[in-house]
């Protein structure tokens, strides 16, 4: 390596002035460190103070993380954490859940993506973090199978759908259609799994399971009333649009916090239920007005031509909507649509402030209320933020990729 | 449809209906009424429903006017006693509340926006990425979480008053806030009354306009002879000496309270609350991660050629960005600018999980003591709403402004 | 045929529309008709909300019969606190424990058979937890709640059988010079809102002339600032304030002041008119009084059950006496056995007393002590202590 002269199989011979011998990979990193880092003094100074910054920042996490910290609040309370008041014996539902979703996810990757190297030490990381959490001073050897075998499920996911069926086109169009039918089919799939039959009801929703829940709830419940409202709101039909535009805009017109408010007080009158419920019914109404600005955007960037190229083909309005214009509204939307879900899975959080409900946000509050951890606050409030943090890196990366993929893909 | 129908000459879209041989119930006017006509039905048999569950036969305000019967913190400039006034007092000392934390909220995180998403795309690496990790961390993070973080982390971090920390006897730091200098006025050389601030505050702003008159001016100059005119110099210049002499005129009407502290109280100076600082930190910290993305976009969104231009003139990186790059960017960003104001003063309303009386958590205790859960939602959605109109209307002028300029 | 356009468009938008207020509807009916919420909502029919009151209040009206929903139900919604030592909060389990869960364990015992069928709602901010109960997401709410006129009168509450006795104090630093309220001149007192002591300590300080600053918000947060040096002062109930003082690492710092500004009767609520449920909530109550007075103990009732030493016993233990016939105490509602089920299930009121808060909060000589001590833990209480414990006679 030292010493590299011109290959001698090279084809390609170049002329004598553009040659330039391949340097050793040492001068090269020093040459990178130099222009990315050291350009000039001014840069220099700059980036010693970033180091300065980020060395601070890196010492004072890791004094406070290994030294400084008393992770017991959290390993203490993983299951209040994780499902709080969810029966104990009917664990299994939980884990049979999220095999099921772990296992969909694979097959997505699988179908649409592919998963690299990063993706592979991301669920190293996050596995290891689990993994540690459950085996640190507890017998929860099985939750670690369980959650191993989790995982396992993926990575069969992802193998069947990326391995064997990308000979033909229509097995292709199969597997999609399989696929999508099945993400489609999720929620209300893991919903049966939960709560049907047995010991379990709709209140033992509890910890971060109820956040998974009420986060999927609200993003397929805004989809739905988002659409028609989008397409309300531009229909030339005043009263439609005046009044799909009033929805739209007194939704967006005040916080979350205020329509979890209404969920307590008012709507009680108006549909009544269960509070879990009217906090779905909340999470939904105020999503779809969000993802409802979004569809209507999309729509608007179509060109007319799109419209009028339907009707010249002859399709049926019905069909004109649902094969031309919503396909195609509907994958310009996805970015912002995505942004608006990771935006709602951290809203989440806010039914612990006005409802009775027990997410994991509240559950931290109850851990430190506990006679041991009352000193740990900090500790509770950084663990429920780095596991609101993963979800949510996940999303955005998964958006990252729908956007990539539309962009090389179908258009 | 298979019906065939003589098709009208050419249909264009929203133009007259086609009349005469058409069925009644194909005529374009009919469907539309008819569905108009179903809608309007649907809907108002929906409103009855809601109308009738609940029943607003007593709605009314009446009730915002009885004494409130409670006192909140976090108030400044103002001090209202609420035991004798009224519940609607108390929620305007709500609302201005909120107004302060969405306004220092709204400038910070811009600056933080700015700051961060220049430098995810700075050459230099370190920088780069420490400002890809801020974004990362803080907009996939609860809001909620990152205040109650920041809140705890203040309490604990921070001495308690006891052993404040003293910064050169001109600020106090403890966990029971930040206490800092504030001009308060002043009965100066001639014992002049308070009113003599606002005399000087007005002249202030006349001289303000006499020195942006006087640099427009001078631009004009500059563009015209193309010899440097210093603008900026001279407006500064004549603000300062302006103010200055306006000041020494008036008899020094002004004069900077310094704080301290005696026993476990602040005295004198103004106090930056715990609780006001946790939630504009945390409203800064979040929303700047999210103004960071759109500068970032706008400015990726502009040609490379005017990076390439301004090169090319020999500006330095400083100026590359400040004169060429951000200005154009900055149309591009206003509208999601725009966006991210308006979450801040929605997100605002977090204050009620950290102890900091805004509007919500003052309109949450007034229900709380009056009932009336209808009413004063229908009072935090219309204030909500108002302080979004003013916040759009604000960006639509600057919007306006900066289109308006020619490049 | 074909539609122009725009006229298409609107007809598809018009039909998804009227499609989605379909779904929307549906999925209400659905909810609404849910055989979970059928409860909800025959309480909420039952109820007859009047809505020329707030929403707490009600106008005078017959109520539902609760003990019925319960029991078709299977389960008791019980409204608790989930953050707060001692009385209410949750374990590593995801269970609740504290004093105010005993007793909705007793009343599950008496009314279901099972101590077990509780379903606890979290009633942990102050400020909703009467919204809870009017509105039939809670069948009960004992969440260490004090009972007031105004309260009983204008909400929709109706309060059973004091459970326990305290009073608002003050904590606050021993290092801090304050001995009383009159030192607390403009001092920064951490409380909590949506509840009695904003209220009391408003009218206190109006009282006595001086001024303070408040920092309020939920229980365990102004708590949390107080120990961490936000206040000087944290005002609640003295037992609020002695049960998260006890949890901390450095409770020796820390003194309660002797004065007490306010009486503060813990007491479950249940809704306005619905008086048969009033009266086996409150009797549930006695009776795990009345156990103590005379010796019943989760231990020993059951051999107590099987051979009564005397009438009065077998009459609250629901069984015959020497062959006579059993007593239902004239309650319909509920069975014979339903005291000694409570009984059986969680012990009497001082078994509850010494389990939960135990030398937490000191018994002896405070309100919470019996009336009549008996005769083998007779203590020598002061002038003006001693309690006032006192069950009323079963007959």
């Amino acid at each position: 390596m030292a010493n590299m002269p011109a290959a001698p199989r090279e084809r390609i011979v170049l002329p004598p002035h553009r040659q330039r011998a391949r340097r050793p990979r040492s001068v090269r990193a020093r040459e990178w460190v130099r222009k990315n880092l050291f350009p000039s003094w001014r840069g220099t100074l700059l980036t010693a103070l970033a180091a300065g910054v980020l060395g601070a920042v890196v010492v004072g996490l890791i004094a406070f993380v290994f030294f400084g910290a008393n992770w017991e609040v959290i390993t203490h309370n993983r299951w209040l954490l994780f499902a709080g008041g969810f029966p104990r014996e009917e664990a299994w539902r939980l884990w049979f859940s999220i095999a099921l979703v772990f296992a969909l996810i694979g097959l997505a990757y699988g179908t649409w993506s592919s998963l690299g190297r990063r993706d592979h030490l991301f669920v190293l990381l996050v596995g290891g973090f689990v993994i540690f959490l459950m085996a640190h001073g507890g017998a929860a050897v099985w939750s670690s199978i369980y959650f191993l075998i989790a995982v396992g499920c993926m990575y069969i996911g992802y193998l069947l759908t990326y391995r064997l069926p990308r000979a033909t086109s229509s097995m292709r169009t199969l597997q999609v259609r399989l696929v999508g039918a099945l993400l489609i089919l999720a929620l209300p799939i893991v919903l049966v799994v939960l709560l049907a039959g047995g010991n379990v009801g709709i209140r033992d929703l509890d910890g971060f399971v109820l956040n998974l829940i009420l986060a999927p709830v609200g993003i397929v419940g805004g989809i739905l009333i988002g659409i028609p409202l989008a397409l309300g709101r531009a229909s030339s039909l005043k009263s439609i649009a005046w009044t799909c535009t009033a929805y739209i805009e007194i939704v967006r017109g005040a916080p979350l916090l205020g329509w979890l408010f209404v969920a307590l007080f008012i709507l009680d009158d108006i549909i009544g239920g269960d509070l879990i419920i009217r906090a779905m019914v909340v999470m939904a109404v105020f999503t779809g007005a969000y993802m409802a600005e979004y569809i209507r955007g999309a729509l608007q960037a179509l060109p007319r031509g799109q419209y009028e190229a339907g009707q010249a083909v002859g399709l049926s309005q019905y069909q004109r909507m649902r094969l031309i214009i919503m396909p195609q509204a509907l994958r310009i939307s996805i970015p912002p649509m995505v942004g608006q879900a990771i935006s709602i899975w951290k809203d989440t959080t806010l039914v612990t402030v006005i409802l009775p409900l027990r997410e994991l946000k509240g559950n931290a509050d109850s851990a430190i209320s506990q006679f041991e951890f009352t000193p740990d606050r900090i500790e509770a409030y950084v663990f429920v933020a780095v596991i609101f943090w993963i979800v949510a890196f996940m999303m955005s990366r998964v958006s990252q990729r729908v956007e990539r993929a539309q962009g090389v893909g179908e258009r | 449809m298979s019906t065939q129908a003589p098709a009208p000459p050419s249909p264009a879209p929203g133009g007259p209906a086609p009349a005469g041989d058409v069925p009644l119930f194909y005529r374009r006017g009919f469907r539309r009424l008819l569905q108009q006509g179903l809608y309007v039905a649907a809907t108002a048999l929906l409103f009855w429903y809601i109308y009738d569950a609940l029943n607003l036969r007593e709605f009314g305000f009446g009730f915002l006017n009885d004494p409130a019967a409670f006192k909140v913190a976090n108030q400044w400039l103002i001090d209202v006693d609420g035991v004798t006034s009224s519940r609607i007092e108390m929620y305007l000392v709500g609302v201005w509340a909120s107004l302060r934390v969405v306004f220092v909220a709204i400038l910070l995180s811009t600056v933080v926006g700015i700051v961060v998403g220049v430098s995810r795309l700075s050459s230099n690496w370190l920088v780069a990425r420490m400002a890809m990790l801020y974004v990362e961390v803080f907009r996939n993070t609860p809001l909620l979480v990152q205040v109650v973080l920041v809140y705890a982390i203040f309490l604990v971090g921070a001495p308690i008053i006891q052993e404040v920390l003293n910064i050169g006897d001109f600020a106090f730091l403890s966990n029971r806030g930040l206490a800092i200098p504030w001009p308060v006025p002043d009965a100066g050389w001639w014992g002049a009354p308070d009113w003599f601030v606002g005399v000087w505050v007005a002249l202030l702003i006349a001289i303000g306009a006499v020195a942006m008159t006087v640099r427009r001016q001078r631009q004009v100059r500059e563009r015209e002879t193309g010899q440097p005119h210093y603008a900026n110099r001279w407006a500064f210049g004549i603000f300062a000496v302006g103010a200055l002499v306006t000041f020494i005129v008036l008899g020094l009407p002004v004069s900077i309270d310094r704080p301290y502290v005696e026993g476990t109280r602040y005295l004198e100076g103004m106090v930056i609350r715990p609780e006001f600082a946790a939630l504009t930190i945390g409203l800064t910290l979040y929303t700047g991660a999210f103004n960071a993305e759109i500068v970032r976009g706008s400015i990726q969104a502009l040609p490379r050629g005017q990076t390439e231009a301004a090169n090319a003139v020999g500006l330095s990186a400083y100026q590359r960005m400040t004169l060429v790059i951000l200005p154009q960017a900055l149309r591009q960003m206003i509208p999601s600018i725009t966006n991210q104001y308006l979450n801040v003063n929605k997100n605002s309303s977090l204050a009620y999980a950290v102890l900091y009386d805004d509007l919500f958590r003052v309109a949450g205790i007034i229900q709380n003591k009056a009932g009336h859960a209808l009413e004063m939602f229908f009072v935090i959605i219309v204030t909500y709403m108002l302080i979004s109109l003013v916040i759009s209307a604000l960006m639509n002028f600057i919007n306006a402004r900066v289109t308006r300029v020619g490049v | 045929m074909r539609l122009p356009s725009l006229q298409g468009r609107r007809l598809v938008s018009a039909l998804l529309f009227a499609g989605a207020a379909l779904v929307a509807g549906a999925v209400i009916g659905a909810c609404t008709s849910d055989e979970d919420q059928q409860q909800a909502q025959a309480v909420e029919q039952q109820t007859q909300q009047d809505q020329d009151q707030p929403a707490a209040q009600v106008s005078g009206e017959p109520r539902g019969n609760t003990i019925q929903l319960i029991q078709d139900r299977g389960t008791l919604l019980c409204g608790v606190k989930q953050t707060q030592p001692l009385f209410g909060n949750r374990d590593e389990d995801g269970n609740v424990t504290g004093f105010d869960i005993e007793f909705c364990k007793a009343i599950a015992a008496a009314v279901l058979k099972d101590a077990n069928a509780v379903e606890y709602v979290d009633a942990s901010d102050a400020s909703t937890r009467f919204e809870l109960l009017a509105d039939g997401q809670i069948d009960i709410l004992i969440r260490t709640t004090t009972i007031t006129s105004s309260r009983d009168m204008e909400l929709d509450v109706d309060f059973a059988q004091t459970t326990f006795y305290t009073g608002q104090g003050f904590a606050v630093r021993k290092d801090s010079g304050i001995d009383s309220t009159s030192d607390m001149a403009n001092a920064s007192i951490c409380v909590q809102t949506g509840t009695t002591t904003e209220q009391n300590v408003a009218d206190h300080f109006t009282d006595i002339g001086l001024d303070y600053e408040p920092t309020g918000g939920l229980s365990q947060d102004v708590a949390a600032a107080f120990f961490e040096g936000r206040c000087d002062v944290l005002t609640a109930d003295a037992s609020d304030l002695a049960s998260r003082i006890v949890v901390r690492d450095n409770a020796d710092d820390y003194k309660i002041l002797p004065q007490i500004i306010s009486k503060e009767p813990l007491a479950p609520g249940v809704r306005d008119y619905d008086s048969d449920w009033k009266d086996v909530v409150n009797w549930v109550v006695h009776g795990l009084i009345r156990a103590e007075e005379i010796g019943l103990t989760q231990a020993n009732v059951a051999a107590m059950a099987s051979n009564p030493p005397n009438t009065e016993v077998a009459r609250l233990l629901g069984v015959p006496f020497e062959g006579g016939s059993v007593s239902t105490l004239g309650f319909e509602v509920v069975d014979a056995q339903f005291i000694q089920r409570a009984i059986a299930a969680v012990g009497n009121y001082g078994e509850i007393y010494d389990r939960e808060i135990g030398d937490a909060i000191p018994r002896d000589c405070t309100l919470n002590a019996l009336a009549r001590p008996l005769p083998s833990e007779a203590v020598d209480c002061g002038p003006g202590e001693g309690g006032i414990m006192y069950a009323l006679p079963y007959r």
